[in-house]
Parts: structure tokens; sequence; C-alpha cells
């Protein structure tokens, strides 16, 4: 009966077609995102503002895409890392005598230890990547839910930390304030482009494609002499340090940080944009951040009331959370795959194979 | 040597709270692989019911408690869980937290931001002397109502239909089907008695605070689901034993450790738990294999 | 060969298709596919009242997916009809209920409760509480070992008193049909004779039975009609004369 082989999985990999799909997959994102961003500008202030903290966004969600995405195995901590990115550009470009002013229990040599904004946010990548790569050999070896919960725990403790631990940062209850004005709306799409680039030269190297394997099984992989732990781990170091990026942004974006930011809410927005876009590709990473974003733009338009016609149509205060809620659990029911099911950008060439390594199947 | 003694009193009393709530988690978890985060939220349902109905007598404000932690809890079985049958526990427990999320606005779209308080059974609010040690009532009231409830759970699990019926879904849900064992009404009832739970969970605890806010049930049950998942997830008695861990660190951690760390008491114990996992990724009082999530 | 013939040989009724079919297992065009994949490609086959049907075939041929399709346990398209009655759509619970009992492959008794707790949990899906006691009964005749056993956790018991609980188990449900998945497995030849003794009472108090196995001989032997299940479809149909037939089991196998 089904002798036939499926048409999508026949490809001539010599093929220009075969070569140039990934690549017009990213040309495609990185297209995306500038027009959305170049679009947005054009609508006001207000409106460039928070579109710059969509990028932020995008640029976590593209973290915890790189990770969750490639190994199958779920992070709740990865907000951690973006705390940690946010802390160290908060230190190192706040004035020094604002922060002997107001972090009065630093660390003596945090007070003069300065830096340019730029080289600042790049450090933070490192430090977000340096905790990663510190307890990824410990974390990477639980699975599913076991991983959640630990990395969540992660994420506790990082908060927990940072909130009571004034000798390098702010007292409890007290934020770091003071951070210059020095990102603009296209220099944060410049790092999110980069973002973008730097997660889809990761996904075709050799350790991604490793990672990708152990998805699918585990234990076949194994026996193939993949060492899980260390591809996993690898892939939570390098997306520590995209996550630490973002919180350099965020930081400079913000100019106030302070550990309550770097919680439950913020995970579960990034996680929640991941999921909309579908978790398995990084055309799902982009999108579901680009669309997630898009809707609270028109919902505060909404909330400031609309005119329409001629009545004006405004939310009540407080259903915007609510509405992006219900849209995310809808998702989850009836398109558990995300808008993109996992798939990349392939138009026009349809006849790309996808990603290898086969999506986990449901119990 | 009386502050030991009050030290272990209330910490068992915690160890009780908590395992209340882990046991009202690892119910769903065992029959439908669901860790559900948004059993916080029902907590802070009955909470609010308490705080709102106890003025018209402790025998209508509990039995109402209870009614709204039931149905609360029907109502996300029947709403969101029971058309997400296919879904992987990871993406169950993103759901879970979704739906948490949710319900918080809610609650604050309701009633606000701010606390509804109320003094709940202030009879049990105060301390009493045996043997020449001090005890804060409330403590022991807790113990007491948490192991009647226990007591009353493992009869219903071991000796009714519906209770048997309930550990051969956890157990072997399939085979429980190929037997006979009506799947929905056995998913049901785990969610109910998980209701059932949350309402006697919110009661000592607002009894304790007087105060109930949309944030009511999230820190119970992020320590709740830690500790189940510790304990060992997968079995009933599994996830108790965790929970009543994680209660019992945190309340004694609270009594002993020095003024200076005490701000890093949490962080202590979410430690203590990566460490726990580590070493025994499934749990605690789960022998050998990992748990299939 | 001979000393592999199993303790009840006795003279066997070949099976008369014009017997009524009341109470009986009709099947046409079952097919079961795992995600595009067919395990089952359309079989059809009927298994009588009073009767004993046999399915056998290699690993991976579609054996255990049939019984599940049956059972509505995987999702199956095509026709299956219990005493005349289309099953289409039912939930395996509610199959249970029109009297269709499966004894799943390895068993799975619920090791964690006694063996009287799993009977009881049997009897949950009985189609009328009346008669329980009565039905308990005939299992504990049936399996003496159970009413020893009786307070004992399921999972101290050995392999074959296992597979006697979960023969009983799924009698308690009082189906009119019985399908078992290879109660053979991992059994001792001591323990299958009792099985297919207790099989063959229970085919002779009238119910439908339809046994899978991997090994040929003694289910061809006792079954009136053994069909050969090859790669998702039936190739052989083989009568209990041919259990002596070595060429012609092989070629089943291997055709």
């Amino acid at each position: 009966m089904s002798e036939s082989i499926n048409e999508k999985t026949i490809v001539n990999s010599k093929s220009l077609r075969w070569k140039l799909g990934p690549l017009w997959s990213l040309v495609s994102l990185l297209l995306l995102v500038y027009l959305v961003t170049v679009g947005n500008s054009y609508l006001g202030d207000s409106v460039s503002v928070q579109m710059q903290y969509a990028l932020v966004n995008l640029v976590i969600v593209v973290a915890l895409y790189m990770f969750i995405g490639t190994s199958g195995v779920l992070s709740f901590g990865h907000v951690a890392f973006v705390a940690l990115g946010a802390w160290t550009v908060g230190l190192l470009t706040i004035d020094p005598t604002l922060k002997r002013n107001l972090l009065s229990d630093l660390f003596p040599f945090l007070f003069e230890l300065q830096a340019p904004w730029l080289p600042a946010i790049l450090i933070g990548g490192l430090v977000g990547g340096l905790l990663a790569l510190i307890v990824g050999p410990v974390l990477m070896r639980l699975n599913g839910l076991q991983a959640g919960i630990a990395t969540f725990a992660l994420l506790l403790v990082v908060g927990q930390v940072l909130t009571y631990w004034s000798s390098i940062g702010p007292r409890s209850g007290q934020s770091m304030v003071g951070i210059p004005e020095v990102l603009d709306l296209q220099t944060t799409m410049l790092f999110a482009l980069g973002a973008i680039i730097f997660a889809w030269l990761y996904q075709r190297t050799r350790p991604a494609r490793l990672l990708r394997a152990t998805r699918e099984d585990g234990i076949a992989a194994a026996a193939a002499g993949i060492n899980i732990v260390t591809q996993r781990t690898i892939a939570f170091a390098l997306s520590g340090v995209v996550a630490g990026v973002a919180g350099g942004l965020f930081a400079l974006t913000n100019r106030v940080v302070q550990a309550s930011l770097f919680g439950i809410e913020l995970t579960f927005i990034t996680l929640a944009m991941l999921v909309l876009g579908g978790m398995l590709s990084l055309s799902g990473a982009v999108i579901g951040a680009l669309v997630f974003s898009l809707i609270d733009l028109i919902l505060v338009r909404f909330q400031n009331g609309l005119e329409i016609g001629s009545y004006v149509v405004s939310l009540p205060q407080g259903a915007r959370p609510i509405i992006l809620g219900v849209i995310l659990v809808l998702m989850l029911i009836f398109r558990p795959s995300g808008l993109t099911g996992g798939r990349e950008i392939v138009w026009p060439f349809r006849r790309t194979a996808p990603l290898p390594g086969v999506p986990p199947t449901n119990e | 040597m009386n502050q030991l003694v009050q030290s272990l009193v209330d910490a068992i009393s915690a160890g009780a709270t908590l395992g209340l709530a882990a046991l009202s988690i690892g119910l769903v978890f065992g029959v439908i692989r669901l860790a559900n985060f948004a059993a916080g939220e029902i907590i802070t349902a009955s909470g609010y019911s308490i705080i709102f109905t106890w003025q018209l007598g402790w025998y209508v404000a509990i039995p109402i408690a209870i009614i709204i932690g039931v149905i609360l809890s029907l109502l996300m079985e029947l709403g969101v869980f029971s058309r997400m049958r296919t879904a992987t526990p990871a993406t169950l427990l993103v759901a879970s937290f979704g739906l948490s999320f949710l319900l918080q606005r809610v609650y604050e779209l309701l009633f606000t931001n701010n606390v509804q308080t109320a003094a709940v059974a202030p009879e049990l609010a105060r301390t009493i002397s045996v043997g020449g040690i001090r005890f804060q009532l409330l403590s022991l009231a807790t113990i007491v109502i948490a192991g009647v409830i226990l007591f009353a759970l493992i009869q219903f699990l071991n000796k009714s239909i519906w209770g048997l019926q309930l550990q051969a879904a956890a157990a072997d849900f399939r085979t429980a089907r190929l037997v006979g064992i009506p799947a929905s009404r056995v998913i049901g009832l785990s969610f109910a008695l998980s209701g059932i739970l949350a309402a006697a969970v919110a009661f000592v605890t607002t009894v304790q605070t007087g105060a109930v806010g949309p944030t009511f049930g999230v820190p119970i049950v992020i320590l709740a689901l830690i500790g189940a998942v510790i304990g060992g997830i997968d079995k009933i008695s599994g996830a108790l034993a965790g929970g009543f861990l994680v209660g019992f660190a945190t309340s004694m951690l609270a009594s002993w450790l020095p003024s200076d760390m005490s701000n890093f008491r949490d962080a202590y114990v979410f430690l203590l738990v990566i460490v726990v996992l580590i070493f025994r990724p499934s749990g605690l009082l789960v022998r050998g294999g990992t748990v299939r999530t | 060969m001979n000393s592999l013939r199993p303790t009840w040989e006795r003279a066997v009724v070949s099976a008369d298709s014009s017997q009524a079919l009341v109470g009986g297992l009709s099947v046409d065009g079952l097919e079961v596919s795992y995600a595009g994949v067919p395990a089952v490609r359309g079989i059809g086959l009927e298994v009588p009242a009073g009767h004993a049907i046999g399915l056998i075939g290699p690993n991976g041929a579609g054996k255990s997916s049939a019984l599940l399709g049956i059972m509505g346990a995987v999702p199956r398209s095509g026709s299956v009809r219990v005493a005349g009655q289309d099953v289409d759509g039912l939930s395996p619970e509610q199959v249970v209920r029109r009297g269709v009992s499966l004894v799943p492959e390895g068993r799975h008794v619920f090791t964690g409760l006694s063996v009287r707790d799993n009977l009881r949990l049997g009897g949950v899906g009985r189609r009328a509480k009346e008669g329980y006691t009565e039905t308990l009964e005939y299992v504990l005749e049936l399996f003496p070992i159970l009413a020893e056993f009786n307070n004992r956790q399921a999972g101290l018991l050995s392999g074959g008193q296992q597979q006697q609980l979960a023969i009983g188990r799924a009698l308690m449900a009082d189906p009119d049909i019985l399908m078992l998945d290879e109660p053979s497995l991992g059994l001792s030849p001591t323990a299958v004779d009792s099985v297919f003794d207790a099989l063959n009472a229970i085919r002779s108090a009238g119910k439908a039975v339809l046994v899978v196995e991997q090994r040929a001989e003694f289910t061809v032997a006792f079954c009136e009609k053994t069909y050969v299940l090859h790669d998702g479809e039936i190739t052989l149909e083989l009568k209990p004369e041919d259990a002596d037939n070595v060429e012609k089991l092989t070629e089943a196998y291997f055709g």
C-alpha cells in the first residue's frame, strides 16, 4: 500500500535549493525583525520604547530556544542569566559617585570598576554564560520535570542572592538607578539581529546536531557515544551568554535594575512567547516574540482607548495580562507546537527538509 | 531545650501544611502527569472564601471553602487539562504556569492588589503550656488536622472502590482503562481530592496570617511543587514526604539560622533542593529508575 | 512434537460458522496505524461464543495492535461488532461494559494492591452489578490459588500466578468475549498448561476466546481456528490438524 516514499524527504543535497533554504530562513527572520522595528518606530515615541523592550524580550526568547529547542529539556532558569547580565551592566556603567552614595555596601573594588556600555553588555553576556557553564555539568543530567524544577530552583536562588547580598548590589527593597541613556532602538535591533545570527550559526554546528539527536531518544544517542551532559552544557552555556546580553540590554533600556524584575513573571512571559511561536525552531522563537509583543502593543492601545468609527473601545485596566494568559493557554491546548509548528520559514524553497532531529514524541 | 521542642513542633506543623499541599499536587500528577502550578490559585480562592465568610461561623465558612476548592479544581480539569491528554508533562507544566498567571491577574481584578483580612479562628492563635513548655496552639492544631485528613485519605484510598480505582489509575493508567476503570471520572476524583486538600492548606494558613492577597498561594505552591518532586512525585507517599521535608527544613532554618544569614534562608532551601535532585533525580523515596517524564 | 501436547487434548469440534454468533466477536477490515505507520492492514476474523480462536505471528506482526484496536485503546478504522452491535468510537472502559475483556501482554496486575483488590477492580467494568458474588466464586474456583493468596500483594506472586490473577480480573467484568495477549509469555510449561486448562473451561462455559500467541504449536492445537498474522495482514488459516505439520507452520512464519 504505502510503498511510495514521502516526497518531502527526497532532496538532492547538492541542489542550490537545498543549500539556500536555511539561509533564506535566516534572512527572512532578520528582515522580519527589521521591518517590524522600523514600522513601529514611525508610530511615535511611546511605541518605540515598547518596541525596544520587545526586542530585549526577543533576545531572551532566542536564548531560551537555543537551549530548550535543541536539547528538548525545559529550563525555567534562564532569567537568572538575564539578571546577571543586567547586574553586570548596571555595576559597570553607573557613575562611581552614584554608586558610592546609593549602593554603599558594595565591595570597594566595585566602586571604581567601570566600562563603556558596549563592552559592558558583552561582559554581562560572559558572566551569564559563566554561571551556566558552572551549574551546567550538575544540572544537565536531569530530564523533563526534574530539570524544570532544578532550573526553577536556580532562578530562585539567584533571585534571593541578588535581593539580599548588598555587597554586589543594592540593599533589599532598593534598586540600581542611574544607568546612562545610551541605547537607542537601532542598536538594540542590531543586537537582536546579532543574537538571531548567533543562534542560527549555533544550530548548524555539530554539537547542536548531536544534541538534537538526544532529543528524540536519549538512550540511543548515548549508546552512539554522544555525551549528553557535555552537549547540553554547551547549549546551556551559549544560551546563557545570549541571555546575559539580553540582561545588559534590559538594564540599558529600563535604566533601573532590581532583583524583582527577574523572577517568575519574566520567565513566564518569555516562555509564553517561545511556546506561542513554536519551541522547536528559531523561526518559532522570533515569530512568537514578535507576535506576542505586537498583540501586547495593540492591547495597550485598546487600554488607552481606541477610536473605531464613532466608538471608543477601551479595555479595563488589568485585562491585558489576562488576555495574554488566555491566548497562551488556548495555544497550548489547541496547537502546542506553536504558530510555526516547529518548522523554519522555508517558502519559497518548499523542498527543504526540516532540521535533522525529529520532534520529541508525546506520551 | 524548650526552644528545641517548640521549634520542632513548629517545624512539624509547617511540614504537615506543606505536605498536604504537595499531596494535593501529587494526587493529580500520579494520574495524568500534570504538575499543577495553578494549585496555588486554588489555595488562594479557598483563602479568599474563608476570609469573606468567616463571620458566618466556622460550620459555614469551612464547607464553603472546601466546595470552592473542589469546584475550581474541577473547572481547571474540564476547561483546560482535559483537552491536553496527549501533551508532554513539560507542556502541561507550562500550561499550568499560564493558568496560574492568568488566575492571579483575575484575582487582582476582582479583589484588588491589597490583601483582604479577617480574624480567622482567633481562638487558635495563642500559646498553651504543656508540661512546662509553651506551644503555639495553631501548630498543634495543624498537626492534628493534617493527621486526621491524612488518615481519612489513606482509608479512602485503600478501602473504598473509588480509592482503589485511583490507585490503579495512578499505577498503570492504560491497564486501568482496559480493565474498565472510567478514566475521566478517576481524573475528576483526583482533582476533587486535590481541591479539598487545598482548602485545608488555605484554612491553616489564613488562621496564621489573617490576610489573603492575589498571590497568597504562590509561595506555598512553589515550595510544595519543589517538595513533591524531590520526594518523588511519582508516588503519593513520595510527594507527601518531600513536601513535609521542605516545610520542615524551611521552618527549622527560620528558627535556628543566625540573624545575618536569615535573609538567605530560602536560598539555602533551594540549594538543598538542587543537591537532592542531582543525587536522587527520581526523588528521595523512589528506589532506582527514573520517573518517566 | 508430541511431547509438547498439552494435557487437555480433546476432540475438537470444527468451527461451524452457522453456529450462533450470539455473544460473539466479529471484526472486519480492521486497520491500526501509529503516526502514519500501519501496524494492522485490514484484517477480519470471527470469534463465536463457545469457541477459541488463535492469532499467531512473529514479533511486530501487529497482534497486540489488533487487540488494542478492538478495545478502542488505539485509534482504528474498520468494523468491530460485539454480539452484533457496533462498538465504534467507544473508549476502552466502555468496550469493557459491552462485554469484551482484554488480558494485556505482560499481565499488568496492579502490583501494589492485594489479589482481592485486583479482582474487586476487575468488577468495576461489569455491565450489571448483580451476579458479582457468583462471578467471584467462579473465578476462585477456576483459580484456587487466588483464594489462597487473597490478601497477598499482587506483586509478590509468581509469573504464572499473576497470569491467573490477570485472567481472573478480566473475568470479573463478566465478559462474553475474552481476549488474551500472549498469556504464555515467560511462563513455565506447567504454568502454561494450567492457564490453557482454565481457558478450556472458559470456552466450555460458553465464552468467546481470542488468544494471541507467538508460539504456534499448542495454540493451533487448542483453537478451533488459528489465523496467522504477518506484517499486519492475515496470511493463513490453520486448523488443529495442522499442529503437527511442521512445513505448514514454518510457512506461516517465514512465508
